[in-house]
């Protein structure tokens, strides 16, 4: 059943590379539909798997990547609904069709060690996957706003600029994307934070319980991602830096994210390999 | 009834010749008046733009059609005869409908794909409409041509990319910043060029515009025209601060705004966009001011680079264009070609009518004994009947390939129907046929309809 999103996914990423290129309106059209098929089907196996296991399919990792593209569809979703626009499709679901390929390779979703069996771990985690995927569209707008701004500068307007939307929009739903990835990642550390400090001593004795702190792989570079956009949202409001530089933090910042959701989270972690 | 085209355009006139026959001096209504005092047109749609006067009309003799349409276009524009026939050029049929649907698309335009000439059309054919000149065979002409021309500029690039430098410049401030409707707008200069530009930006409804210029009643001037603000030369750097878009055209012999005054202006808005459209000639900013990072730096002929770029784009595209073109011109022929058998399926259908009331004559005294349902059964049953042994050659004669096929059907349906000797107005029972008459032009509207 897991199969089932991907191969929706390569299809939409298929139509919507045929949109682009050719900017037909029924590759368009085409291309959301089975977007939004991908997204219904992943969301009913999400809901099958949290049935299953008691509580959101979150680990292991690949249960957690394949949350992560389902939260990275539905949110890329609404952008598009709401704005109107179809050219960043082209960019972003080629990353799900990666993610949810490496979800696919190791289809298995465990129970839950006792540690996690509270709701905090639910609301951290779902807040750390939903700031993921904002800053993962973040990203993707940012890498079209330098497409795009390097045509306009090299006044060579073509191909891009026949297909993306204006700078300003560009460089607005980057600035919104950050900052409500922003909230959420704040959130998630703050409650994964929190929650470490309530756990009981019992479950303390966990060793990836004792494995948490600052020196930990994984928590030292979601903290550094924090400290990025961090910077990145102070320096826009604050000294200007808007546009192309802070096109290049979101996407120097999600280089980051994807770190942790891949080689950090996989092999260098002591502390989050539940 | 036959199309013919009489006109001239900017393909075979000159701009001189093109003024004094332009139609519209005198309007469009009054030209179609004059035109219906020539006997020959049954129809007829005058279309005048700025490049082009070309008269469309459904006649049955192009030829007597042709020379009544030059010598009233010569006498209409008070222009010699001789003066005129070299350069007019005329269409006939599907010549007629390949030409109108090129002219609907853009392809016929001096700048290919140009959107206006649409309008015109339509223009055209309404006041055509509205003084009833029109019949049907304009009408399905004009209306297939505004399909043809949505159909070709929704499905081509031939419409796309800006042509002109005003705006070349707007569709590059739009790529820059969406909507320009809150922007402020510095005009620095205020020539011809400036003022084309400003006028164009002001009809992008921007929130304000502000014009300075060394001689502050020019500047009043064009602030007045565009409904802007004149500001003093001395408050360039701080309306540079507000400004989203600058246009410069001074003319002044040295650069009037520098690169350094820029880059300190650049950090005090926060490194907020600046677009700067530099039409003067020599240029008005310095070049490395382009280099700072949100600063959009256009001159002169980076817009008309733009702009060759655009055409030749669209260029690439009138093969596209010319090849939908051709197949909606087959489309229309077959269509015209099956209104020149109309005559003959009217008389079949009359023949096959005849023989349905006859036969149903002849067995009247036989039914007298049925009651009014079996026999308004049988009525219904022939009549059904008859259509549907009508349906196949109907279709056929109407959809035959090429005018000879079409004429060969005609004439064999005629002999082995022996449709000549048929009645000339035989008593049916169809409900138009109280409104049919013999003569050939209401045959046709009533099958039409």
């Amino acid at each position: 059943m897991n199969i089932l999103p991907l191969l929706l996914y390569i299809a939409a990423g298929v139509a919507y590379a045929i949109y682009f290129a050719r900017r037909s309106p029924q590759a368009g059209r085409l291309a959301t539909a089975s977007l939004a098929a991908a997204a219904l089907i992943h969301t009913f196996v999400v809901g099958m798997r949290t049935v299953e296991v008691g509580q959101l399919p979150f680990v292991p990792l690949p249960a957690t990547i394949s949350a992560f593209v389902w939260l990275l569809a539905v949110a890329y979703l609404y952008t598009e609904v709401t704005t109107d626009e179809r050219a960043m499709g082209v960019f972003i679901v080629p990353l799900m069709v990666v993610l949810q390929s490496v979800s696919t390779v190791s289809d298995r979703v465990l129970e839950p060690a006792a540690v996690l069996d509270s709701p905090m771990f639910a609301v951290h985690v779902s807040s750390l996957l939903f700031a993921c995927a904002a800053f993962a569209l973040a990203c993707v707008i940012g890498i079209t706003y330098v497409l795009l701004f390097r045509e306009l500068k090299s006044k060579q307007l073509g191909f891009f600029a026949e297909r993306l939307p204006s700078l300003k929009v560009l460089d607005t739903m980057n600035g919104r994307a950050v900052g409500i990835g922003w909230l959420f990642l704040t959130a998630g550390l703050v409650v994964g934070a929190v929650w470490l400090l309530q756990l009981q001593p019992n479950t303390a004795a966990d060793p990836r319980v004792a494995a948490m702190s600052v020196f930990d792989p994984k928590i030292y570079v979601a903290l550094l991602s924090w400290l990025v956009y961090s910077f990145a949202i102070y320096a826009r409001r604050a000294i200007g830096w808007n546009g192309k530089r802070a096109a290049w933090l979101s996407a120097i910042g999600f280089s980051i994210i994807l770190l942790n959701l891949g080689p950090v989270g996989y092999f260098l972690t002591e502390s989050h390999n539940f | 009834m036959d199309l013919l085209l009489l006109g001239v355009s900017h393909h075979t006139a000159p701009v001189d010749l093109r003024e004094r026959v332009d139609f519209s001096m005198r309007g469009l209504s009054e030209a179609l008046r004059a035109l219906s005092e020539c006997p020959s047109p049954a129809e007829s749609v005058v279309l005048t733009t700025c490049n082009r006067a070309e008269i469309y009309v459904a006649c049955t003799d192009t030829d007597t059609s042709q020379r009544d349409l030059a010598r009233f276009m010569s006498r209409f524009h008070e222009v010699p005869e001789h003066e005129l026939e070299p350069h007019l050029y005329t269409h006939t049929g599907g010549d007629v409908a390949r030409h109108l649907f090129r002219v609907a698309a853009g392809l016929d335009s001096l700048v290919v794909g140009e959107p206006q000439i649409f309008g015109q059309v339509k223009d055209a054919y309404a006041v055509a409409s509205s003084e009833q000149r029109t019949g049907a065979l304009l009408n399905k002409l004009f209306s297939w041509s505004f399909a043809v021309g949505k159909r070709v500029r929704a499905d081509t690039g031939l419409g796309e990319g800006a042509v002109s430098v005003s705006y070349a410049a707007i569709s590059l401030a739009r790529k820059i910043f969406g909507s320009l409707k809150d922007l402020t707008v510095l005009v620095v200069g205020a020539g011809e060029m400036a003022e084309l530009t400003a006028t164009h930006l002001q009809s992008q409804q921007v929130r304000r515009i502000a014009v300075t210029s060394r001689t502050r009643s020019r500047a009043d001037a064009l602030a007045r025209r565009v409904d802007g603000t004149a500001v003093d030369w001395t408050a360039i750097d701080d309306e540079l601060l507000e400004a989203d878009i600058v246009v410069t055209a001074t003319g002044a012999a040295t650069p009037t705004i520098g690169a350094s005054a820029i880059g300190r202006v650049m950090r005090a808005r926060r490194n907020r966009p600046l677009f700067i459209i530099d039409i003067g000639l020599p240029r008005d900013v310095e070049p490395a001011a382009g280099e700072l990072e949100q600063v959009f730096l256009y001159n002169i002929d980076d817009l008309r680079a733009i702009i060759s770029e655009n055409l030749a784009r669209r260029q690439e595209q009138t093969a596209l264009a010319e090849a939908m073109i051709s197949t909606e011109v087959d489309a229309f022929l077959v269509w015209l070609r099956s209104r020149g058998t109309i005559p003959t399926v009217v008389a079949l259908r009359r023949r096959f009518e005849s023989v349905r009331q006859s036969e149903l004559k002849r067995l009247e005294a036989k039914m007298n004994g049925l009651p009014p349902e079996a026999r308004a059964r049988v009525e219904e049953i022939t009549r059904l009947l008859v259509q549907k042994l009508l349906l196949t050659p109907t279709e056929r004669l109407k959809t035959a390939s090429d005018d000879a096929t079409a004429a060969q059907y005609a004439e064999v349906i005629t002999e082995v129907f022996s449709l000549e000797d048929s009645p000339a107005d035989p008593p049916v029972s169809a409900p138009a046929a109280g409104k049919r008459s013999p003569s050939r032009s209401t045959s046709k509207s009533t099958v039409a309809s």
